[in-house]
């Protein structure tokens, strides 16, 4: 932290993290599994 | 042509509203042209009257959501001097930095048919030179992440420890590991002057990624 004053200077960030890149892969994966099989139901 | 005090008419959430909004959208945009999540996830959007790409996911958006929440109160307040998206490699180490500078003047001349065409315009030209950046970086190594960083003071960051502003969203002070930077690059990308935010973009990016 920087100190500058009384009131110091201070860096902050969420304590949860980003989901990952994997994470969202994986749901990208089974997005597109869906998106297909509701295509072929439709065309059946 | 009036002068108006952060006060008057809540300017402070006005100013607020219309820098969330911005950030939202500037920061699904950095996550697609810097590639820290798959292309598929992202879709054409127009904002700020041009093509920008926004996530689709779920649980990203909400963090997206979440993080700006947390931020709009020191905005409120002129308390947020810097909001840092921090772009960090597999070993939680700051690839890249863009940070977005702010300052909001103590006192206003506006007029408020020129005050949102105008700050749109500005933002718009920001929003363009976030979806070129890429062609003045390198590329990042595979499997990076990304946090957000706010600069404020003690008194603000001990407010927003003690109210959640969100349940289960807390923030904590950041360590060396998020903040330093070795042999890092200064590009700066877009600098904004309106009558109510000034505001400088700029990416530190490290000199050996990989």
């Amino acid at each position: 932290n920087l100190s500058s004053g009384s009131d110091q200077k201070m860096i902050m960030l969420p304590c949860k993290c980003a989901p990952s890149p994997e994470q969202v892969q994986l749901w990208l994966q089974a997005k597109k599994q869906y998106e297909c099989l509701q295509r072929d139901k439709k065309q059946t | 042509m009036a002068t108006l005090t952060r006060q008057d008419l809540n300017f402070g959430q006005v100013v607020a509203d219309i820098l969330c909004e911005f950030l939202e959208v500037a920061i699904h945009l950095i996550l697609y042209v810097r590639e820290v999540y798959p292309s598929g996830i992202f879709q054409k959007r127009k904002k700020y009257n041009v093509p920008v790409q926004m996530s689709c996911h779920p649980e990203l958006n909400q963090y997206i959501q979440d993080t700006l929440h947390c931020v709009k109160p020191l905005i409120e307040k002129n308390e947020a001097e810097k909001v840092v998206v921090v772009i960090m490699d597999k070993e939680h180490h700051p690839v890249e930095r863009f940070v977005f500078e702010i300052s909001q003047p103590p006192l206003l001349s506006i007029s408020s048919e020129t005050l949102l065409s105008h700050v749109e315009q500005l933002l718009r030209a920001v929003i363009l030179k976030i979806s070129v950046c890429d062609a003045v970086l390198d590329n990042n190594p595979p499997g990076c992440t990304f946090t957000v960083l706010v600069h404020t003071r003690e008194a603000a960051a001990r407010n927003m420890e003690k109210v959640q502003v969100i349940k289960d969203f807390p923030w904590i002070v950041a360590d060396e590991q998020e903040v330093h930077m070795e042999e890092a690059k200064l590009i700066p990308l877009k600098t904004m002057t309106s009558d109510i935010l000034k505001m400088q973009l700029y990416v530190e990016e490290k000199t050996q990624k990989t």
